[in-house]
């Protein structure tokens, strides 16, 4: 009994640590990828009223904008001026970023 | 008869119009660095070191607090530059004389400030040390393409961009030396193609013929000029004006 509890409690923690990680990885590209330069340290204070505050935005919304963005299929709005920025950001990484916005 | 001298005055417009377009390239010469505007204003300014330090943490989201830019070319080294170039850029960009999306709300006045912003932030990013690893091209000293791009700048760029690439700073020519190779090989390409608005009309008579072959080589060989030491920073150096 002791023994489960305790495998448990270590599956659980390395289960969170593992997400914390995940989380961890979003919120340290959302700085590195520059995306906070625009859109604001918090994601909701975006620059300018012309750019979109992204917190909370749904993650296979902010993925596929971030994607469609990147390989030239959306092109209306403000999005050129991001569109060079996407070189950058690979496809991954762009799933750890849609994954913590959505968690803002 | 109305019609009649409507229609000659629409002619003649357009026949002027069009004459304009393609004026003398004197004309065009003027437009690259025309006199007055922001520019001129805030060349005379005295820099003020510690708004420079808080206009700069702007700038810094993307061109870093270090002002090294990324090796990846997506956005270039400003540390060192001249300051004259630095302001004619960034008020060029203000001025939507260069096309720069990214860039251009933050070249606001209602993001970064007045002309005394200008002057404050670029006197600061000029005083930075170079960065000691810059991206550079695929052929190192001992490939024949290294060679020719060699030749290749001193046939044709020496003149504006010195013999080290160091730039003419009261002429508005920047700095080439130590800067990312991709962010060069960009800049070339749209200045050789037209799509750079602002770029120098000599310039783009000069390298009108490079293939791009030869527009690699040339740029790999300026990423490879050898910065003064005493222009660069250690490796690894961090900006201690942000700690």
């Amino acid at each position: 009994m002791k023994n489960t509890l305790l495998l448990l409690s270590l599956l659980l923690s390395f289960g969170l640590s593992q997400s914390i990680k995940a989380e961890d990885a979003g919120a340290t590209l959302y700085q590195n990828k520059t995306c906070w330069a625009c859109h604001g340290k918090d994601a909701k204070t975006p620059m300018t009223p012309a750019y979109p505050k992204i917190a909370g935005q749904n993650e296979l919304y902010i993925f596929n904008q971030m994607m469609d963005i990147k390989t030239g299929k959306r092109t209306n709005g403000s999005s050129n001026a991001m569109a060079g920025v996407m070189g950058i950001v690979s496809e991954e990484e762009v799933k750890a970023i849609a994954k913590w916005l959505a968690t803002q | 008869m109305k019609f009649k001298s409507i229609a000659l005055v629409l002619l003649s417009s357009l026949l002027t119009g069009s004459l304009l377009a393609s004026g003398p390239a004197t004309e065009k010469d003027k437009e690259w660095n025309a006199a007055g505007g922001e520019k001129d204003v805030a060349m005379t300014l005295t820099a003020d070191r510690e708004n420079g330090i808080e206009v700069y943490e702007v700038c810094s989201a993307c061109h870093l607090l270090e002002g090294w830019g990324r090796k990846d070319g997506t956005f270039p080294m400003l540390a060192g530059q001249h300051r004259e170039v630095l302001i004619k850029q960034l008020a060029d960009i203000r001025a939507l004389n260069r096309d720069n999306p990214t860039m251009y709300p933050f070249a606001l006045k209602e993001a970064i400030g007045d002309e005394q912003a200008i002057a404050d932030v670029t006197d600061y990013i000029a005083k930075l040390p170079m960065n000691p690893d810059n991206g550079k091209g695929e052929w190192n000293a001992l490939a024949p393409e290294f060679e020719q791009g060699k030749k290749l700048y001193d046939d044709n760029c020496t003149q504006c961009h010195g013999d080290n690439g160091e730039g003419i700073a009261d002429k508005f020519y920047p700095k080439i030396q130590g800067q990312h190779y991709k962010y060069m090989l960009r800049q070339f390409e749209w200045i050789r193609d037209g799509k750079r608005r602002n770029a120098n009309p000599d310039m783009i008579k000069q390298i009108k013929g490079f293939s791009d072959k030869d527009m690699q080589m040339v740029i790999n060989y300026v990423s490879r000029i050898k910065v003064p030491a005493e222009d660069l920073a250690p490796l690894g150096w961090q900006n201690p004006d942000y700690n």
